[in-house]
């Protein structure tokens, strides 16, 4: 097994599934967490991202497939997706991978599903495609207010990650996400993004 | 270049002289009067800002004093211009803007927030650090990026501070409350089960904090339970944000900063995703002129001082709006 990178939430591996390459996500234990906490919080997401993967490929969302999960020691054994983060794609590619993104995010709403940890590095460009992954974060939800801190989410990572394209970016965004929840829905939406960064520490209350 | 630098943000005034030669400072004088609350209550605005008027010139002096120095010897003023308590924020206004006009010095309003980051890289010589701010105003994670600090992670309401404080005062303890709290948690080790909210980069304690209050029959349980939760979200929070920005560097600032717990969590994290640890040294974590000063003399490396009509106070500004030139 060769580590791939060393993730914030857990370890990814390329290993192999009967003879084909898969990716192994093991979340690991944290020793500064209080074991109990950290148990409840690795078994969780554990069950929840499988879960979910799975659930929104009958949505038409690109998702590894899931081969195996394991609820004692944590870990998920999917297929690899060979490509590029969205996060590293330039140009109009980037561009393009907004709007999807958007589309996707918006499919996963209509269904009452939340992805929680909404970033450029969790979307991965393959032939064109865009997957997502990472649904550690994932919740079931259909309020307004869950929706709106999805977007305010991916909003704030533009604005840190993408600073120069920020603005191409976030209308790309709501242009897919626009076109796939309707006009109506969308407005509300947007809406309480604002509201909800107005609540932020020291916001601009003019 | 010498700079005096006037801190009134919230419950400290302080006033501070600090001296830089290239690109080193020497703190050489940082007297504070904090307001104390009434046990069991917060900050009120307008009385602390009575206390912060009644204690300027008694901190100013004492200041000066300290450094060996006459006020003919600074080079520049620095205030702390936002984000605050208006009340509280006008005194440092009002007592920079005197000084400069009476002895025709240059100066500079100071992000009260961008203070506590610099000062904290000047003296722990953290280069290029994804920061942690944590304190009674601010809950952030920052990093610089093309002139900018830009924010990675923050809370959606209440700050780590205010969620220490509140939860302590509830139970009758004299604000600022992390000690007392911290004091307490580490003789429990019986975890309670709290509500956790990492929100993508981001946290939220809201939730956290009703649910403590509804806990905290037993103050050591309900102690230990609230800090463990809180530090586990935020150091989640900055595992996300290390990852994302592959930043080496880690630095906590602001007066939480002083927590021991939060230090020890904080050292593990960093282990694991190969960053170096800083954390401000204590003394300096909390409000200072210090952070004021050291900011306004960066500051004086780009730009001139500012005119008196510009010297503005703002209750709400936030640092990621704040372009750096220096």
């Amino acid at each position: 097994m060769k580590l791939l990178k060393k993730g914030a939430e857990g370890d990814i591996y390329l290993t192999k599934f009967e003879d084909h390459t898969a990716i192994l996500k093991t979340r690991k234990k944290k020793p500064y967490r209080h074991p109990q906490l950290d148990s409840r919080i690795r078994k969780q997401r554990t069950i929840r991202e499988s879960t979910i993967l799975s659930e929104v490929k009958s949505l038409g969302v690109r998702t590894p497939l899931v081969y195996r999960v394991n609820q004692n020691d944590c870990t998920i054994l999917m297929q690899q997706i060979n490509g590029i983060l969205a996060r590293d794609l330039v140009g109009i590619k980037l561009q393009s991978a907004c709007v999807e993104i958007g589309k996707i995010t918006a499919t996963l709403h209509k269904s009452g599903i939340i992805h929680g940890d909404l970033t450029t590095s969790n979307f991965i460009s393959h032939q064109n495609k865009i997957y997502a992954i990472d649904f550690g974060l994932a919740q079931k939800s259909i309020r307004t207010e869950d929706h709106a801190v999805d977007l305010r989410l991916f909003k704030e990572i533009l604005g840190s990650a993408h600073v120069d394209v920020m603005d191409l970016l976030w209308e790309a965004f709501l242009r897919g996400y626009r076109s796939v929840v309707g006009p109506e829905r969308f407005n509300k939406v947007l809406n309480h993004v604002g509201i909800i960064e107005s609540r932020g520490r020291y916001a601009r209350m003019e | 270049m010498i700079c005096l630098g006037i801190e009134s943000t919230a419950h400290t005034f302080s006033c501070a002289i600090v001296e830089k030669r290239g690109n080193k400072g020497k703190i050489l004088s940082d007297v504070r009067r904090i307001y104390r609350p009434q046990d069991g209550q917060g900050i009120h605005p307008r009385e602390a800002s009575r206390h912060h008027i009644e204690h300027s010139s008694e901190v100013l002096s004492e200041c000066v004093r300290q450094a060996n120095l006459s006020i003919k010897d600074i080079d520049l003023i620095s205030y702390s211009a936002g984000p605050g308590l208006g009340p509280c924020l006008r005194v440092s206004g009002v007592v920079a803007r005197t000084i400069s006009s009476y002895y025709k010095i240059p100066i500079y309003p100071v992000n009260h927030a961008i203070g506590h980051i610099e000062l904290g890289k000047m003296l722990t010589g953290a280069k290029d650090p994804l920061t942690l701010l944590v304190s009674g105003g601010h809950t952030m994670l920052a990093a610089f990026k093309q002139k900018k600090w830009r924010i990675f992670g923050e809370t959606l309401d209440i700050t780590l501070g205010q969620l220490l404080d509140q939860f302590g005062r509830s139970l009758g303890f004299a604000s600022p409350c992390g000690k007392k709290i911290e004091e307490l948690a580490g003789k429990s080790e019986k975890y309670i089960e709290l509500p956790y909210v990492v929100k993508g980069n981001d946290v939220s304690f809201s939730g956290l904090m009703s649910a403590a209050k509804r806990i905290s029959k037993n103050k050591e349980d309900a102690c230990y339970s609230l800090q463990e939760t809180a530090f586990a979200m935020i150091g989640e929070a900055a595992e996300r944000a290390l990852s994302f920005t592959e930043k080496k560097e880690l630095l906590i600032v602001g007066g939480v900063a002083a927590n021991k717990r939060l230090s020890q969590i904080f050292k593990q994290i960093c282990a694991r995703q190969k960053a170096k640890f800083f954390v401000a040294p204590i003394q300096y974590s909390g409000d200072c002129g210090s952070q004021i000063a050291w900011t306004g003399l960066l500051q004086a490396t780009a730009k001139k001082g500012v005119s008196l009509k510009d010297t503005f106070v703002r209750q709400s500004w936030r640092l990621d709006t704040v372009q750096i030139d220096y």
